[in-house]
């Protein structure tokens, strides 16, 4: 959105987003709402989700250099932290955290683009325009959960040798210097599925469709489906855990385990993590 | 536009609206136009090619030896990459990221494209004629190469392939199969075997309420990791199991415990029998164990196993306490309980609190057993690279042929492998890239990689019934130069055999023969034509074999752990923990950008080797991370970053497997150092296999230092932030969930 | 190098299409405006074989889907495969000895594909999905299929070779997505196509 846009609306921008109402299953471009549900008990920080996305999205390995720079490029990762009450050893394990763009729905991310490169779809993303972005990085500056990923070498020329670029994604755009990207969901995913659903007279059936991480996973820690659907399995799941899209923090119970990363900064992400757990009497 | 090879805009040729359309430029296209590229539809139909649309095949993983059932996502005739098949009881659709690489190793930018002959001392492209004619000069009928002087390595395997293998060694009158592999079950087959009667038994996580694991990381690198990660969920699912994880460096598993417990390395079996003792003392298991085994686990109190293991006293008293609250339960051991001098020993006592607790027979059984014992799986082992390298050094060898394994570059340097190869005067590798061993070798034959070729798998571990995993090819060969494996065993067994296998002209009818004839076993009641597509689309032959019995008997004398096993050595008082990486193993497919970028798990390093050291000993020799470590051991030194890890017993380093290659290519080689380099020749009494564990090191800071490249920030906590929220389980109500 | 070469050859192609007398009246220079305000005409292309549209959908009356075949069910069209061209023209013995009837079998005998030069041709980045226009317009508004195809590639039917008509610039997407469309031919709801970014941006 533009300064002036997001001035003239900034009630708009700021208050109405998320609203009750914004996503109605009988309403057109308001059917879908994608969403998340990923259960920390038992994601194992197996890193699978990563290489998929690699993968799916024409990722580049960019080599230890830059890697150590910060311009590695992977959309999904997995943060690792230890106790902070760890006296000698680990002796709860570690936490794992896989952490990917959120698709927050009052983005902090897209009120600061001078030029509308990032902007939400009507099915709940955070859509990213390769090819309007100039580079700005404000996006990345004001993420708060910092999952976008700027290019700043022309990674095209070098993190393909040949014949590797035969694994790329024709559905997916390699991206070059100067410009963000992040994770979308795996959209290309989606936009076929939504088309093979209006083809057939119907909507995305529940599962139908996954992002590529939700796919590999191994423990199947990461639940992914159209939220505005209450029979999805992530609408019942959101609903369970007591976690609501539009509001910022939650009333809930305390053995309830959903919650939104930094809730408090306001920024209604779609991502519902489900808390750790561990046997203290272990 | 011109210096790059592709742009941003070329956003891979939508290759699309025919066949297969040529990008007519290296430059990607940007705006409207006409004219400019050109589409070629097919001539004809074409297999694996629907324009525009993606068509999934079944096939194999081959990446480790769970064989996984995959679907191979397929565009205009390219795999561009790989999911789980569903079919599959094995992967249950689901799959790891070592699983993905396969389309690196496809496409890899080092494959060997083309045979490659020794010439002085480098290797020099030859023709497929020339490489088959210096093959049956060498090896064939007139080579006088027959019997003990030729030697035949391959890694693990299974299926049709060890068939063919099985009969060129026949062909020749050779014994010498060595199966190798260097990270290889062997130790905890013979535990398993002296314990149950058989190699390997099923293992119901699932059903458990409380898993204990002696240093088995079975959720990154055991039998079958993706199936124990479902198997595993459920476990987590409500009632939530617990799980108990005691090793000497944290794996993935255990990082996901609810109670690691750091141990002395080789002080498992030690620790096992503390528990016993306690668990004895219960009166529903006083008759559980026949009295000569209860005698010799009652001298091991609590404080007695916490000074030879290093834990502390109450915790020997919790494992137990735990394990009879929460039943059944399962306990399990793993590489760094297995690796040692005693490791049979050490796994055998941790298999004794099953026979206590009575989990045999509610969480672990037997296997199915599969009606087909020829193509049966060969789990490899190190006594067979013993073996071959002692047959080498005597000169005993005139040929070997080696598939499927890279000795040169995991065989010890103790053992001078590299030196005994040399002395053979003829040696064929068949390899995806010439990796180290191949640089040895005579002759390099360049073959397809496992999505390229037809085959057909077993794993050694079967969760459901045995299912047998078919490999078909997901493409078409990208090197015109490069062959199946299966062809070429097949000439090679014509070489000698031509009359019995004169009816397949190559790997594929061979193959499609031999599937055929399984149909009777699968109760196929359709036509055989019918079978062989069925069985290649799903990916998979189920068998609903019956149930291995499984026995439960501890002999007494079979129970014999060496007194005192945590022995200091003032020349090299730490002991080296060689870890295996889950997306690295033995190093085999480290030339994939994307395992090089992924970060490990637990430290979160990537592209690099370290040293794990604990941040209390470092801190006593005053270690910071980055500071370059000489750890050495009595065969050799190693010069690596000090990486300080909280999960790793203060006596103890650890230095992950996998890296420090010279030959595989241009992702791999220099990153990293070769742990295999250093280990010391301890070998397990009572198989031989090579002690992984058993090496001491020592440790030397060096005045050089270099930041170690991670992915985790400056602060490994979460500094108060809640981002990963941990809930106790007793408030947790998971029965209550979705 | 190689680029620069095929450029110096596209040109030489360009200019010899323009050049040669082409039978159709959709002969006008390059960037004609039309009646929509865009930039629409493309250049001529020369063709490997000179496949005569007119004559099989208009002449015949063959729907473009019989040979397009992936227009109804996928995101590119499909050039038909040869075997498809010979499946009829085995048969056809009328026109066997034309000189492009004879290219086409020289093709087939060879075994090699005819190297067609694309003529719609989307940048790289764009994902349009030819499905979703004919399942809208001709199965679900029943409008016949020339003229759904048409929308956007023009009267084909009375053209020789293809020749680009519209501009299939994005502001000409756009103008289209925005007007409200009809939903089926019966009912008189209506609603207009989608247009935010990642609809179309890959």
């Amino acid at each position: 959105m533009s300064i002036t846009n997001l001035l003239n609306n900034w009630s708009f921008y700021r208050n109405k987003r998320p609203y009750r109402g914004q996503y109605d299953l009988n309403k057109e471009y308001s059917e879908y709402k994608w969403a998340m549900a990923l259960d920390l008990d038992i994601c194992t920080g197996c890193n699978a989700c990563t290489t998929a996305c690699y993968a799916e999205n024409n990722l580049p390995v960019v080599g230890k250099k830059r890697f150590h720079h910060g311009q590695v490029m992977h959309w999904i990762r997995i943060e690792r932290y230890w106790d902070e009450k760890m006296v000698d050893f680990p002796e709860q394990g570690a936490s794992f955290l896989p952490m990917m763009c959120q698709q927050c729905e009052a983005a902090p991310c897209e009120t600061v683009c001078p030029v509308g490169a990032t902007s939400h779809t009507n099915d709940g993303l955070n859509s990213q325009n390769y090819h309007r972005c100039i580079g700005s990085r404000y996006c990345s500056a004001n993420c708060p959960y910092k999952v976008r990923y700027f290019n700043f070498w022309n990674y095209p020329s070098t993190a393909w040798p040949a014949p590797l670029p035969d694994q790329l994604n024709p559905d997916v755009t390699v991206r070059t210097k100067g410009i963000m990207e992040k994770c979308t969901f795996c959209v290309q995913r989606l936009n076929e599925a939504k088309s093979r659903a209006r083809t057939e007279y119907r909507l995305v059936r529940d599962g139908e469709v996954v992002p590529a991480c939700v796919q590999a996973c191994p423990t199947s820690a990461i639940t992914f489906g159209n939220i505005v659907d209450p029979n999805s399995k992530v609408a019942k799941m959101w609903k369970n855990q007591q976690v609501d899209l539009y509001k910022d923090l939650q009333e809930k119970d305390n053995t309830v385990r959903g919650y939104r990363i930094l809730e408090d900064l306001r920024p209604f992400p779609s991502v519902m993590y489900m808390e750790r757990i561990r046997d203290t009497e272990a | 536009m011109s210096e790059s090879g592709i742009n941003r805009r070329d956003f891979l040729k939508v290759l699309g609206l025919g066949g297969s359309s040529l990008a007519l430029t290296g430059c990607g296209n940007t705006d409207i136009r006409s004219g400019d590229e050109l589409i070629m539809p097919n001539v004809s139909p074409e297999d694996f090619v629907v324009p525009g649309l993606s068509v999934f095949y079944a096939s194999t993983c081959t990446q480790c030896g769970s064989a996984c059932g995959v679907m191979g996502r397929v565009r205009e005739g390219r795999v561009l990459k790989m999911e789980g098949n569903p079919q599959s009881k094995i992967s249950g659709g689901k799959i790891c990221g070592l699983g993905q690489a396969a389309v690196q190793v496809q496409y890899n930018p080092d494959r060997l494209t083309q045979p490659m002959m020794k010439v002085g001392n480098g290797l020099q492209p030859v023709s497929w004629d020339k490489a088959m004619a210096t093959l049956n000069e060498k090896v064939g009928p007139k080579s006088g190469i027959k019997g003990e002087n030729f030697a035949f390595m391959t890694g693990a395997m299974s299926g049709h392939l060890k068939v063919l293998v099985q009969n060129y060694l026949d062909s020749l009158d050779s014994k010498n199969h060595f199966a190798y592999e260097a990270l290889s079950p062997s130790i905890g087959f013979a535990a398993n075997k002296q314990v149950y009667g058989v190699d390997m038994p099923r293992l119901h996580f699932d059903k458990a309420k409380l898993i204990v694991s002696f240093g088995s990381d079975f959720l990154g690198t055991g039998a079958s990791p993706v199936h124990f990660a479902a198997e595993y969920a459920k476990f987590r699912k409500a009632p939530r199991g617990t799980l108990v994880q005691i090793e000497p460096k944290m794996t993935m598993t255990g990082a996901n415990a609810d109670r690691w417990i750091a141990i002395i390395p080789g002080t498992e079996g030690i620790f096992a029998l503390g528990v016993a003792n306690q668990l004895l003392k219960h009166s529903e298991f006083t008759n559980t164990v026949p009295a000569g085994i209860a005698s010799l686990v009652s001298k091991y109190d609590p404080e007695t196993v916490s000074q030879i293991t290093g834990v502390r006293p109450e915790l020997v008293g919790h494992v137990a306490s735990l394990l009879w609250e929460k039943t059944p339960s399962i306990v399990i051991s793993g590489a760094s309980a297995e690796g040692h001098a005693h490791g049979v020993q050490n796994a055998v006592a941790i298999q004794l609190l099953n026979k206590i607790l009575g989990n045999v027979g509610k969480t672990i059984d037997g296997q199915a057993k599969s009606p087909f014992p020829q193509i049966a799986p060969e789990a490899g082992s190190f006594s067979s690279l013993k073996a071959m390298n002692d047959a080498m050094g005597g000169g005993k060898l005139q040929a070997v042929f080696i598939h499927g394994a890279n000795p040169v570059f995991t065989a010890p340097s103790f053992m001078g492998f590299r030196d005994n190869l040399r002395k053979v005067p003829f040696k064929v590798a068949f390899v995806n890239a010439a990796d180290e061993t191949a640089q040895e070798c005579d002759l390099v034959l360049p073959i397809l990689t496992a999505v390229e070729e037809f085959g057909s798998n077993i794993a050694w571990y079967q969760p459901e019934g045995v299912e047998i995993t078919m490999q078909q090819p997901l493409m078409n060969k990208l090197y015109p130069d490069t062959r199946s494996m299966g062809d070429i065993m097949l000439d090679l067994v014509k070489q000698r055999r031509a009359d019995e296998y004169k009816n397949w002209p190559d790997f594929f009818s061979y193959l499609k023969a031999a599937v055929i004839n399984m149909k009777p076993a699968v109760k196929y009641t359709d036509t055989d034509e019918h079978f062989w597509y069925d069985t290649l689309s799903s990916g998979v032959i189920h068998i609903d074999a019956p149930q291995e019995q499984i026995g439960d008997s501890f002999a007494e004398a079979a129970l014999s752990l060496p007194e005192v096993q945590n022995v200091q050595d003032p020349k090299f008082p730490f002991y080296l923990v060689p870890s295996e990486r889950h997306y690295f193993r033995d190093g085999r497919h480290a030339n994939c950008g994307w395992l090089q970028e992924s970060p490990d798990p637990l430290t979160t390093i990537v592209w690099d080797s370290w040293v794990e050291i604990h941040p209390k000993t470092a801190a006593s020799m005053g270690i910071k991370e980055g500071d370059y470590l000489e750890i050495a051991s009595q065969n050799g030194t190693l010069k690596v970053k000090a990486y300080l890890f909280p999960g790793i017993h203060p006596d103890a380093v650890s230095i992950p497997l996998g890296q420090g290659h010279e030959s595989l290519g241009r992702f791999a080689n220099g990153v990293g150092v070769n742990p295999f380099t250093i280990l010391n020749p301890v070998f397990e009494k009572d198989t031989g296999e090579l002690a992984m564990f058993g090496t001491r090191v020592s440790v030397k800071k060096t005045s050089d230092s270099e930041i170690v490249v991670k992915d985790e920030g400056p602060v490994s906590t979460q500094m108060g932030r809640k981002l990963v929220v941990t809930l106790p389980a007793d408030v947790a109500q998971l029965s209550k969930e979705i | 190098m190689i680029h620069r070469l095929l450029a110096v050859l596209s040109f030489v192609f360009l200019c010899v299409g323009t050049a040669s007398a082409e039978p159709l009246k959709w002969g006008g220079p390059i960037g004609s405006q039309t009646s929509d305000g865009y930039n629409a005409l493309g250049p001529v292309v020369k063709q490997p074989i000179e496949f005569p549209h007119y004559r099989h959908a208009r002449d015949m009356g063959i729907s473009c889907l019989y040979c397009h075949t992936g227009a109804r069910r996928g995101y590119v069209s499909v050039i038909p495969r040869i075997d498809k061209c010979i499946g009829c023209h085995q048969n056809i013995e009328s026109v066997r000895n034309k000189p492009r009837i004879k290219k086409l079998f020289e093709y087939w005998e060879k075994k090699e594909p005819i190297p067609w030069k694309k003529v719609n041709d989307l940048p790289d980045y764009v994902r349009f999905n030819h499905e979703r226009h004919v399942q809208r317009f001709y199965f679900r508004q029943n409008r016949p299929i020339r003229e759904v195809c048409g929308y956007c590639h023009g009267d084909v039917a009375n053209m020789t070779v293809d020749r680009r008509v519209k501009s299939l610039s994005m502001g000409w997407c756009i103008s289209c997505h925005q007007k409200d469309h009809r939903e089926n031919d019966v009912s008189m709801k209506t609603s207009h196509g989608p247009y935010e970014c990642w609809q179309c941006h890959k």
